[in-house]
């Protein structure tokens, strides 16, 4: 029985990090309709940027989110200013742009050989942080303290990105584009703006998840690949464009991940995985907690 | 000359040029790098049927790859079945399992429907990776499957040198290309074109749009697993993470959209630019700066789809008529005269 | 020399190349006394790390080889390499042996690190008579295809297998600590599956219990299941086939978890990567590593090798580089002997090699010596345990007892 709590935590708290991974596709998703297949680079600029924070200054590790956090909102930002908008203007009459979709993989394919070609292929951890390896131990469960700290980042930055969304001017304009665009743009928005700023936003999101990682993963070039498809199958389980899906969908795959090899090898909960998302799909496309129209 | 005598003899130059192409290329390198060429040629082509006229992403083909060269693999290796007969098999197998995935999947929207491709191509491979063997079938899991080179011949699908894969990829190449030019003629073409483009006017029309995306993934992914077979025959050896791969799905698309969707020498004039591209930078950078190929890959590929969105075949298509109708008004000028 | 050519000259021959794809073959060296080596190994992609090692090894080699005088039996040769990047890709492997072997017209092949990109690669080096050195690609299977032209310097998977069980039986003996209890966690690849069933069979016959059999998938991101399903299965002693990314990641939470066997037994790999011990730390104390060659090993020669490596490139020499090192003087002593560039010939001292002294023997056995089947049959391993004698974590040779570094006492088992 304590073996079941004890997965069934980690699960949640590992999957929660999955859902912080996933959230900037789920942002991105929403308002510009298209699957960022980059967003697992992103993620992993993100790391390489905690983790040069973190080596050269020697901080705590979540102290780095002020510099992360910007640094990636900016860097998605011109990242779809300058590379995704133009192919946008030229798809102007398409709903869903299959065109940006395979430019997003381009970007994905430079991100990350440039990364190898600039840091090499070493894996690196920090090796001194306050939070590396760090227990809790409640009678004899166990549980990972750096993984708490991601929970709660989740669970915070998923938060502040609603709350953004609902009560800022900006954050309804966001929404105004995400649901119709074009009645947007009539009621004077620029979509364009709106664009880089929610690409910006998801962006940092990855950025924030990057941090949460950084104290107990190693960094690489390709590390973003691993988190790539698991971001997919989130945001389509917890729905497309749904901010609490995408933390929800996150924790159901924390949940076979951790939870599952209990009963079987860990090879198969993978297979597991993607027979719970084509299954998904098929009963119910809009997603677990997703909306029936698209945010 | 008219216009339609001019295409006729630019067709039947560009087929003498293809067939007489191992006389001239004597190099097994270069002869190699082609036969991969139409292959990926021939790949992106079924690709299109799907993804280009029927208008959604499929991004899982390497799947249908997978499923090809491992029926046509196992029942050779295990059984002694001739690599042509399974080729058939696997074909009508993945033909089989393409409407199993369409019947549900084409309800979805773009993203929905690229995504779910993605999934199953991604659990096929974990399922091949867990599966040592399945009934009487040896699948040999994450280890794969080894063609020992011995047998040459044609009944084996195995030759010694290069120009047997080259004219057997050629003819496979030419016969989905008549395919699906003989599709976009028909009724079944005007179809899925209408389905792909405005779903909802379609089915006004009495379109039956779901009917003819799954004759469309049918016919896609049948043809998808002969190559699968071709590939097994080509390189001996087959295994989960190379053929059921992300990376062969993702780049089949990519050849699409830069060579241009939905049309019929798209495909081809896709792979003929992109292939080169990978295959020579790699060869002059993969030791000094490794990995510099993908980023070439991903340059072209964004900039190719800022300036040409529709593909390159648009401007290269106009460049042909205009040439065409130069040599036409200046034929009918000699013949005034 | 290939890699010698500045940027704007391969850009330049990059887009010639590219417009003449349709063409003839391209004439591009001008033919001197060189002895072209084709180098197929890993330098993008999953096993990148891995792949550069192998390649810095060979460019050392290869510029002392030439450095004294190149082969003297084809008037002072020089050795000539060319690098391709496999990506750990099957098909890469074989489409760049076809290159190399066609167009770049090399006399010699080396590669592939991965297994999966050996095998096929090998097959199409067989085809055309080239002979094909592995320095590292451990799989049985390789030198068991029947192939004239395949020579491996490492040792096969069961002969590792076989000395990891040899090793544990010793420590139970020396330390009078009896092993009961085994698991094997294992990467779900060609590799660990390879492994783990040549474990299965030795753990039947040694009389052991087999309480985890495990194979995860090398991808994960989080292990921590994994670890929680040893940590239940108590096992006295752990096995471990993993890669790099994943070696880093099982450490840092098997410590984490404080799991603690009576000892770890890892398989080189990811665990013998160099940047697993500055990635995984103090978590890395204790563990037992299977090796070819170790920095402390007693072989003239092998310390100042060690010591130039580490100058030129930054890090320790590994048991997979000193392969690659090594096949490089094991290829220049057979031109030597061949005294002629025909592949043909090549193979045939290849085959005849007895090479027991040389600026390149800095491994511990006694000769590198091919079967019939082209393995190298004195190849031997070793064991070394991660630990501080001195100041740093380093890795400590134990076993074979005979080559244990002096003053040190193996800890079995872990505290």
């Amino acid at each position: 029985m304590i073996y079941m709590i004890e997965d069934t935590i980690n699960g949640i708290l590992m999957g929660s990090i999955y859902g912080l991974t996933a959230l900037g596709l789920t942002i991105i998703f929403g308002v510009l309709k298209v699957i960022n297949f980059a967003h697992g680079s992103l993620l992993m600029v993100g790391m390489y940027a905690a983790y040069w924070a973190v080596a050269l200054t020697g901080l705590h590790p979540y102290l780095t989110l002020v510099l992360v956090v910007p640094v990636m909102f900016v860097f998605g930002y011109y990242l779809q200013d300058i590379v995704i908008q133009p192919i946008f203007r030229a798809e102007k009459n398409v709903r869903e742009p299959i065109t940006v979709i395979i430019v997003t993989t381009g970007v994905w394919y430079i991100l990350d050989n440039l990364t190898l070609l600039v840091f090499g292929p070493h894996y690196r951890t920090i090796q001194v942080n306050p939070l590396r390896g760090r227990m809790l131990e409640i009678g004899g469960l166990m549980i990972s303290v750096p993984k708490l700290w991601g929970f709660v980042s989740a669970m915070v930055a998923a938060a502040a990105v609603y709350v953004f969304l609902q009560r800022t001017r900006m954050g309804r304009a966001i929404r105004a584009t995400s649901l119709d665009r074009d009645a947007a743009s009539l009621m004077g928005i620029n979509p364009y703006k709106v664009y880089n700023v929610a690409f910006g936003i998801g962006t940092a999101t990855a950025g924030i998840a990057a941090v949460t990682l950084v104290p107990f993963y190693n960094v690489f070039p390709t590390v973003g690949v691993l988190f790539d498809i698991k971001g997919f199958i989130i945001v389509v389980l917890g729905g497309l464009g749904s901010i609490g899906g995408a933390i929800l969908g996150g924790i159901i795959i924390g949940l076979i991940e951790s939870v599952g090899p209990q009963f079987m090898t860990a090879t198969w909960t993978e297979a597991i995985v993607y027979g719970l998302f084509l299954l998904v799909l098929f009963v119910k496309p809009a997603g677990l907690f997703g909306v029936k129209y698209d945010w | 000359m008219k216009p339609e005598k001019i295409n006729r003899i630019a067709l039947v130059l560009l087929s003498a040029a293809a067939l007489g192409l191992p006389l001239v290329v004597r190099s097994a390198t270069y002869l190699h790098i082609l036969v991969l060429l139409y292959f990926y040629a021939y790949l992106t082509t079924c690709w299109n049927l799907v993804g280009g006229f029927a208008g959604v992403l499929p991004l899982g083909h390497a799947a249908f790859v997978g499923i090809g060269a491992y029926t046509s693999t196992i029942l050779s290796l295990q059984y002694g079945v001739s690599p042509w007969l399974g080729m058939i098999v696997g074909g009508l197998l993945a033909a089989g399992v393409g409407i199993l995935i369409g019947l549900p999947t084409f309800k979805l929207r773009g993203a929905y429907f690229a995504l779910a491709t993605i999934a199953f191509s991604e659990g096929l491979r974990v399922m091949v990776e867990n599966i040592d063997r399945l009934g009487p079938f040896t699948i040999n899991g994450p280890r794969g499957l080894q063609i020992p080179p011995l047998d040459t011949g044609l009944t084996n699908f195995m030759f010694a040198g290069k120009e047997p894969y080259y004219y057997s990829i050629l003819v496979m190449l030419a016969g989905v290309l008549f395919l699906t030019y003989r599709i976009s003629r028909s009724k079944l073409g005007y179809a899925l074109n209408a389905g792909g483009e405005e779903p909802e006017a379609a089915m006004a029309l009495g379109i039956d749009v779901a009917r003819t995306k799954l004759i469309a993934m049918a016919l896609s992914s049948f043809l998808t697993a002969l190559a699968g077979t071709f590939y097994a025959q080509f390189t001996l050896y087959i295994h989960p993470k190379s053929i059921i791969s992300l990376d062969l799905s993702f780049e089949i698309a990519f050849i699409a959209l830069i060579g241009g969707r939905g049309s019929i020498a798209g495909p081809v004039l896709g792979a003929l630019l992109l292939r080169p591209v990978s295959d020579f930078s790699r060869i002059y950078f993969g030791d000094t700066l490794p990995g510099m190929h993908l980023i070439i890959f991903g340059v072209v590929l964004i900039l190719v789809m800022n300036f040409q969105p529709r593909g390159l075949q648009e401007p290269l298509t106009r460049l042909y008529q205009k040439v065409v109708n130069r040599l036409f008004h200046w034929g009918a000028l000699e013949a005034a005269r | 020399m290939k890699t010698d050519q500045p940027i704007a000259r391969r850009m330049f021959r990059f887009f010639t190349a590219a417009v003449l794809v349709l063409m003839t073959a391209m004439p591009i060296h001008a033919e001197e006394t060189v002895v072209r080596i084709g180098n197929i190994i890993p330098l993008s992609g999953p096993s990148a790390s891995v792949g550069q090692q192998g390649k810095n090894a060979r460019e050392m080699a290869v510029a002392e080889i030439n450095a004294a005088g190149g082969i003297q039996s084809l008037d002072g040769a020089r050795l000539e390499m060319i690098y391709a990047d496999s990506e750990s890709k099957p098909e890469r492997g074989v489409a760049e042996a076809e290159r190399l072997i066609n167009t770049e017209k090399v006399h010699v092949l080396t590669g592939c690190w991965n297994s999966a990109v050996t095998y096929p690669t090998t097959a199409v080096a067989e085809r055309y008579g080239i002979p094909f050195i592995v320095p590292v690609s451990v799989a049985d299977k390789i030198t068991e295809q029947g192939f004239k032209t395949v020579f491996r310097i490492a040792a096969k998977d069961s002969w590792w297998a076989r000395d990891q069980f040899t090793f544990l039986k010793d420590m139970e003996v020396e330390f009078d600590t009896p092993v009961k209890r085994l698991a094997f966690v294992y990467e779900n690849g060609d590799w660990g599956k390879g492994m783990a069933g040549q474990w299965k069979t030795l753990a039947e016959k040694g009389g052991y219990e087999v309480v985890l059999d495990e194979p995860y998938p090398s991808t994960a991101t989080d292990l921590s299941p994994v670890v929680q399903k040893i940590r239940r299965a108590r096992p006295d002693v752990l096995m471990l086939v993993s890669n790099a990314a994943d070696a880093i990641l099982l450490t840092n939470t098997l410590a984490a978890y404080k799991v603690k066997p009576k000892a770890i037994i890892t398989s080189g790999g990811g665990h013998a990567d160099p940047s697993f011990l500055e990635a995984a730390g103090e978590n890395a104390r204790y563990l037992f590593d299977i090796v070819e060659w170790e920095t402390d090993i007693n072989k003239p020669g092998a310390k100042e090798a060690n010591e130039r490596y580490k100058a030129a490139y930054g890090q320790n020499l590994t048991g997979e580089a000193v392969d690659a090192y090594l096949a490089m003087y094991v290829l220049a002593d057979a031109l030597e002997r061949a005294g002629a560039l025909d592949p043909a010939a090549i193979r045939d001292a290849l085959a005849a090699t007895r090479y027991e002294s040389g600026k390149g023997m800095i491994v511990g056995y006694e000769a590198v010596e091919f079967d019939s089947t082209g393995q190298n049959k004195h190849a031997a391993l070793m064991m070394v345990q991660i630990n501080n004698a001195k100041s740093d974590l380093e890795r400590i040779t134990v076993w074979p007892k005979n080559a244990r570094r002096k003053g040190y006492t193996p800890v079995f088992p872990m505290p």
